[in-house]
């Protein structure tokens, strides 16, 4: 017996026409869990999202839910409900009767249903506006009154399109919360699509992070955030600094790399086996680095030197900038009483440096030496 | 100060003088002549009488003429109703590409690149009596006498009425139609409405502006067309304004302008009633 609310995903692939938006994707998203496809535009989320809510048909593979094939089905058929990025609430109708609209279509008599949709948009905290037309609410009441229509009849999966993307700042983060609330009290797998990456790492228990039709990490968000496989993962998460080495010696466990600009890295060797010759992708977290105003450049491994070009205070912590090593940007999160005590300014010369211990290795981008020690990688 | 406190009425003047001239005072005139009375081989003379409205009122031939228009209103509205909607429904959401939707509104046009007469004359070789259908029915010999009703009868004014005014109906059901955001449609297929219910509970009630305009242009039409009805009638058929006419060719003013005027109260009357139902406020400001 499958666990109820189960999406399964094997081989799937979407083409229009020559562009395939989804390509040969595996996937499974536990039931009754908060699973959030996050990539750029483009990169065949929502398209996922709507072969899930049979909106779209896939050109080729399987989707089950709760361990049975779905394709050719309905979405009420396959017990999904969707919400609609821009809402889709029925203008002409009342919020009472957007809520019961599934309700009607099932045959559900009048009395029967608004009071059903009453019961639904108490969940919502919205019982107050049920005579309301859509068109005069605010963003965040139509956003929790299309949430109530979607799950009046207790679907199994609830598929949200950038559920939060049409609302302000403020709004965002209490509704986000609220998704989230929402998804343990009804207990019902949910999938959520977004760009944002710190919405998806806030409310998922899965985060699925996509890019170009393909997964690059599908974890837990606590994995993609501070252990990304990939380098483009770790860059599109933020909060990392990826930097690149060729490793020298594999002595004991200390893997001894330098950058193309000669700086020597030290990474334990229990994330690797690496061999000489082999090029490395490594992360750096940029609150786990130590930043330090200096002209000299230290003898010890595991650091960047650099001038400042941006500072910005961020409230606990202030995000320097410096110009990179291989021309991208590293960035050092200093704590504000840290920083306070030791101020620098645009245009300072410093050192940021690093434990080796806080040295996350890239795996995906792990490129073994017969490729060539001086292979460009496209990242 | 003073100059500007005038802009607002000089942009408001072109409008105001068309309006005046061609809808306020003919309006006024009719109004006013059809209080005068009619006297024989003199013809107008002023007074202040209700007689000509009376005439009207209690003359059983008028009455038809009302009966025979609202007949041939109510079944047109009917018919350019049901045939607009669909065209317009098969355009928007059927059509996939946006340059065939749009060549195919053209089409539409195409019977208003020829005049009226002409419009009318060319269902002669089709219905007549020795005319296309008739001879197809003989020959394959479905029937053994030519149809006569096919030409010359209320069926023949009825068809011509549909063909003339459907676009009318079309254009605005069209109009209201396109803008329907698609999601709409998808999010009642998501909540397990078929293709029936989804017309009817979400692309009707969101057209219901377009239906409106389309039935005053129809109603309108219908209701003060004198010359089809009399063309495709062959003389059998009237309508109200068949009766004005009459008045005028007997040179009676004041008779034909109070029968004008009792007219227009009515299809005022009809049109209000359709305004009420539908805000077409709402599709004139989007």
């Amino acid at each position: 017996m499958v666990h109820s609310g189960v999406v399964s995903l094997q081989g799937v692939t979407k083409s229009f026409g020559s562009l395939t938006a989804v390509d040969d994707i595996d996937l499974t998203i536990d039931g009754g869990s908060y699973c959030c496809l996050l990539g750029p535009s483009g990169c065949g989320k929502t398209t996922i999202l709507r072969m899930i809510a049979g909106h779209e048909t896939p050109t080729s593979g399987e989707i089950q839910i709760s361990g049975v094939s779905v394709l050719g089905q309905t979405p009420v058929q396959r017990g999904t409900a969707m919400m609609f990025q821009s809402y889709a609430l029925f203008p002409h109708l009342t919020v009472l009767d957007n809520v019961a609209f599934r309700l009607k279509m099932q045959g559900m008599a009048k009395r029967e249903r608004r009071a059903k949709a009453h019961e639904t948009l108490e969940k919502v905290q919205l019982n107050h506006l049920a005579e309301r037309m859509p068109a005069q609410l605010s963003g965040g009441q139509q956003q929790r009154v299309a949430l109530a229509r979607a799950v009046i009849t207790n679907p199994q999966v609830l598929l949200l399109d950038e559920p939060l993307s049409a609302l302000d700042e403020f709004l965002r983060l209490q509704m986000r919360g609220e998704l989230r609330r929402m998804q343990r009290e009804l207990g019902i797998t949910f999938i959520h699509v977004t760009h944002t990456q710190l919405e998806a790492i806030a409310v998922a228990d899965l985060v699925v992070v996509m890019d170009d039709g393909h997964i690059v990490q599908a974890s837990a968000p606590e994995d993609v955030y501070a252990r990304p496989t990939s380098a483009y993962v770790a860059r599109f998460m933020g909060g990392q600094n990826v930097l690149r080495g060729v490793v020298q010696s594999v002595v004991g466990p200390t893997v001894t790399l330098r950058s193309d600009q000669g700086q020597i890295f030290e990474v334990d060797s229990a994330q690797i086996s690496a061999a000489a010759g082999d090029i490395v992708h490594l992360s750096i977290r940029r609150d786990h680095t130590e930043l330090e105003k200096s002209d000299a450049v230290p003898t010890q491994p595991n650091h960047v030197v650099g001038k400042v070009i941006a500072i910005e205070y961020q409230g606990t912590y202030v995000k320097v900038t410096l110009d990179a090593p291989d021309n991208r940007e590293f960035v050092s999160h200093v704590p504000d009483d840290k920083y306070l005590a030791q101020r620098v300014d645009v245009g300072d010369q410093v050192v940021v440096s690093w434990r080796a211990a806080d040295v996350h290795i890239l795996a995906d981008d792990h490129r073994k030496s017969e490729s060539g020690p001086d292979l460009e990688l496209a990242s | 100060m003073k100059s500007r406190n005038l802009i607002p009425y000089l942009q408001a003047a072109p409008l105001a003088i068309v309006l005046f001239l061609f809808l306020a005072a003919p309006l006024a005139l009719v109004l006013v002549v059809s209080v005068f009375r009619n006297k024989l081989f003199v013809g107008l003379v002023p007074a202040f009488t209700f007689e000509n409205y009376f005439s009207i009122l209690t003359n059983a031939v008028n009455y038809q003429l009302y009966l025979s228009t609202l007949k041939f209103t109510v079944i047109v509205l009917a018919v350019t109703m049901v045939l607009g909607f669909w065209i317009a429904y098969f355009l928007v959401f059927h059509v996939r590409s946006l340059l065939i939707a749009i060549g195919l509104f053209l089409v539409c046009t195409v019977p208003f690149w020829t005049s009226n007469i002409i419009r009318m004359i060319s269902w002669k070789p089709l219905l007549g009596r020795e005319g296309l259908v008739n001879t197809a029915l003989i020959n394959s010999g479905v029937i053994d006498q030519p149809i006569l009703w096919l030409l010359f009868s209320d069926f023949t004014v009825v068809l011509s009425y549909v063909h003339l005014f459907t676009l009318f109906m079309i254009v605005p059901i069209f109009n209201s139609m396109a803008r329907i955001d698609k999601s709409l449609v998808e999010a009642a297929v998501d909540a397990g409405a078929s293709r029936w219910k989804v017309i009817w509970n979400v692309i009707v009630p969101l057209c219901k502006t377009g239906i409106g305009l389309g039935s005053v242009f129809v109603v309108t039409l219908v209701m003060s067309d004198f010359f089809v009805v009399a063309v495709m009638s062959g003389g059998l058929s009237g309508s109200v304004s068949s009766g004005v006419f009459f008045d005028l060719g007997i040179l009676n003013y004041p008779r034909a302008a109070a029968n004008s005027i009792v007219l227009l109260a009515i299809v005022v009357l009809i049109a209000a009633g359709i305004l009420r139902v539908v805000d077409v406020r709402k599709e004139l400001t989007g």
